[in-house]
């Protein structure tokens, strides 16, 4: 099938598709989500390889599980609920068990230590990709429950229920976790941005 | 108001997720508070750096890879 007539398909019609056996459907599947999933998996990894294999572990796990997927709901939450749950395993096995032991997971002790020691050359001037990569950064030291709020919030551009659907939480815990996140990427970036800012006037005086 | 009433509005308020009132506190409040004028400020900032993170793609042969994955899937399924 072509991509212009599959565009005009709803999800839920790929996915009856798939069900009775058309591979295209499922290849329309893959096409409509495949970025937005690897975006996520790249934003929550932080690295393109792992983005990789998370993105394809991601549609083997929804390809086996698409019996189960009730029609009539939305697709999307129920693929970035998929995608999510499997960066969390990966980010829980990649934690260090000393620090886990040392520092207790509670809403106001499990952010990094790195929050407080975070600095930077101050005489650096902020070009696009730059900033870029100190948002990277800045995202890759958040806690995973929050980094997944944000992740979801602001690349994924879902709303409040959205995420407490994808995640599991009640609403209150997403804005809690959504607000803790910013705060703590907000005093990292600002310094950069005031450091950045500072040099940018003196050259221009 | 104090800021740290106003606090849960300043946030919710960069995702247009307060009411009309809410939103009339919050700029009625970031109009005298310097403080808050700047968190709010860089807080917005930080919303729109992660929203200008650049798109990434995955390798171009990704369907095909996934498609061989899927089918050696089958085929291991049915030899066991």
């Amino acid at each position: 099938m072509s991509v212009s007539k599959r565009l005009k398909l709803t999800d839920e019609d790929l996915v009856r598709q798939t069900l009775s056996g058309n591979e295209d459907g499922f290849t329309g599947l893959v096409d409509r989500y495949k970025d937005k999933i690897y975006n996520l998996a790249y934003r929550m990894l932080g690295n393109r390889e792992e983005a990789e294999d998370v993105t394809q572990e991601t549609f083997m796990h929804t390809f086996r599980a698409l019996e189960s997927f009730r029609l009539g709901e939305r697709f999307s939450p129920w693929i970035y609920k998929i995608a999510s749950n499997l960066c969390l395993d990966r980010l829980r096995k990649q934690r260090q068990p000393v620090s886990s032991l040392d520092e207790p997971i509670g809403p106001d002790q499990d952010i990094p230590q790195q929050v407080a020691d975070w600095s930077h050359a101050p005489d650096q001037i902020y070009e696009v990709k730059e900033m870029r990569a100190d948002t990277q950064d800045a995202i890759s030291t958040l806690p995973p429950k929050y980094k997944v709020v944000v992740v979801l919030r602001h690349l994924q551009d879902l709303s409040y229920d959205e995420i407490a659907d994808v995640l599991n939480i009640p609403q209150g815990t997403v804005k809690t976790r959504l607000f803790r996140a910013r705060e703590i990427l907000r005093r990292k970036l600002a310094r950069i941005y005031e450091g950045g800012m500072t040099v940018k006037e003196g050259v221009s005086r | 108001m104090r800021c740290q009433e106003v606090y849960r509005w300043l946030q919710a308020y960069l995702d247009t997720a307060v009411t009309a009132e809410e939103e009339r506190i919050v700029e009625r409040h970031v109009r005298s508070c310097l403080a808050c004028r700047k968190r709010l400020i860089e807080l917005a900032r930080t919303v729109e750096a992660l929203e200008g993170a650049e798109d990434l793609t995955p390798r171009q042969d990704f369907t095909v890879r996934l498609w061989e994955r899927l089918k050696q899937e089958k085929s291991s399924e049915k030899r066991g």
